[in-house]
């Protein structure tokens, strides 16, 4: 059974990407066929984060104008055979496709892929609707802002809205040593106003920057925090039970006692 | 020569005037004119009748259906009365509520999330929160089982004497009839306001104006009795 997962946030920059990235690279390394489609028509970023770039030729508009097939577009992953991605198409906008366009797309994948990532725009426009329209669980990010959380209660409203059964929540950037002091909200904080189930919780990791500049997603990295995150909440996807990550371990330290094992 | 039948559209479909003096059969052979002439404009249409101008038996009725049937592709869905005093108890029914809207309730459960608005004939009791970017508006009161972070409008027909009560009463903004009041500025957080060991602080409130004012008060058995 394959199953279409929509990543969304309502807000920009929260780690949309970021989290699609890696969450279709931790699946494709557990043994999954993975698909990833960059929804964000005009402002693609997707194959940047996943270092494809120079490998788009077709795009997404292409395959629902008929342009070209859809293995024509498809894009192998340089690191695992069995993950792929639709890049989105960056001279053109939201308005080039419908959301019954997308769901005829992504029922097209279900036939070939495990598991179909949306990567969705910020914004609860066109965009939004077109990501969400095919989708059957729902994967929203946020940060512990009060801004972020505002947009994803209203995301999360839309959602129940268009009748997404399952919505997880993954609360991204967290840093202990701030909430600790009390200068940030805590995952129980978060969930309590946003009150949907929690899939997983990423730190605030420099280590994210780096691998996204290098275009190299760090899902399954054990050395870091952030890459063991996106690894257990691929495992959570796949229905297995999960403790959650103990966050409060310096990172500095988890670098460095990883770092030992790494030059070996 | 005045005419016998005149076809005339309203709401539900269309109404017939019939002249009261011809014979039925005159009329009958009227109608089927009428719409032999206007079957290409209804396009096989499904529409109410109703009847004006003269009073027809059950039997009567059901022959001008039949004809019009007969005569065009206009679908009969049913017949509407045009009876003056049946509207006006059917009018009085919907309005009644209204009236009442302070002592009768309804209850709503789930969360309201930002951008959601829930409008209400009658008091309301929302079972789940009300989040900083949602609404409620209510001809009655409005009771928030759970925490009122959102909009609150209460008396939206302009009564004063609602009153909004939430277990954990935080919103950004109250109406109460015609007077609004606000929250407070401040910190939108502010660290954690409940230590998760110890049992949840319960703190329900009541908010009802007063000369002009929304006032947030406690919820106590003397409170009660005055609302």
């Amino acid at each position: 059974m394959s199953e279409v997962i929509v990543i969304t946030s309502g807000k920009g920059g929260v780690g949309k990407t970021t989290t699609t990235a890696n969450v279709g690279t931790g699946l494709a390394q557990l043994d999954k066929k993975v698909v990833l489609i960059d929804t964000d028509i005009g402002l693609r970023n997707l194959d940047v984060v996943m270092g494809l770039e120079n490998r788009i030729v077709y795009n997404l508009v292409d395959v629902v104008e008929g342009n070209c097939r859809m293995k024509q577009a498809l894009i192998k992953d340089k690191r695992y055979p069995n993950l792929f991605l639709l890049p989105s198409a960056q001279t053109r906008d939201k308005t080039a496709v419908t959301p019954e366009q997308m769901m005829k797309l992504t029922d097209e994948l279900r036939e070939e892929f495990d598991y179909i990532l949306l990567d969705c725009p910020a914004g609860i426009e066109q965009g939004f609707k077109n990501a969400i329209a095919g989708a059957d669980r729902a994967l929203v990010v946020t940060t512990p802002e009060v801004s972020a959380i505002r947009d994803a209660d209203r995301i999360i409203g839309l959602l129940e809205a268009n009748e997404i059964k399952q919505i997880h929540l993954i609360v991204n950037r967290l840093r202990m040593d701030m909430v600790s002091r009390g200068d940030m909200m805590s995952i129980d904080d978060v969930t309590e106003i946003l009150a949907i189930n929690l899939i997983g919780a990423v730190p605030d990791d420099e280590q994210i920057v780096i691998s996204t500049n290098q275009g190299e997603p760090l899902a399954g990295r054990t050395d870091t925090m952030a890459g063991q995150a996106y690894i257990n909440i691929c495992h959570r996807i796949l229905g297995e039970d999960v403790p959650l990550l103990d966050l409060n371990v310096k990172n500095s330290m988890w670098s460095k006692i990883a770092g030992l094992f790494k030059k070996n | 020569m005045s005419q016998k039948v005149i076809l005339k559209s309203n709401k539900y479909g269309i109404n017939l005037i019939l002249d009261p003096e011809i014979p039925f059969e005159e009329l009958l052979s009227a109608v089927a004119g009428k719409f032999q002439e206007a079957d290409s404009f209804f396009k096989g249409a499904r529409m109410a009748l109703s009847f004006e101008g003269r009073k027809l038996s059950a039997w009567e009725e059901q022959q001008i259906v039949e004809t019009i049937s007969r005569n065009s592709d206009v679908v009969i869905v049913c017949i509407v009365e045009n009876d003056v005093i049946r509207e006006q108890i059917l009018k009085g029914l919907m309005e009644e509520p209204a009236e009442d809207a302070l002592s009768i309730g309804q209850f709503y459960k789930g969360t309201l999330r930002s951008g959601q608005l829930l409008e209400c004939e009658r008091s309301i009791i929302i079972l789940g929160d009300v989040n900083p970017g949602a609404k409620i508006v209510s001809r009655g009161n409005v009771v928030v089982l759970g925490a009122l972070k959102g909009n609150a409008y209460a008396g939206a027909g302009g009564d004063n004497q609602a009153f909004i009560a939430a277990l954990d009463m935080d919103p950004v903004q109250l109406k109460i009839g015609d007077v609004i009041g606000r929250s407070a500025d401040k910190a939108l957080w502010s660290g954690s306001k409940k230590k998760k060991k110890t049992e949840p602080v319960v703190d329900p409130q009541v908010a009802v104006v007063k000369d002009d004012n929304i006032y947030i008060e406690p919820i106590t058995k003397g409170l009660l009795n005055h609302l």
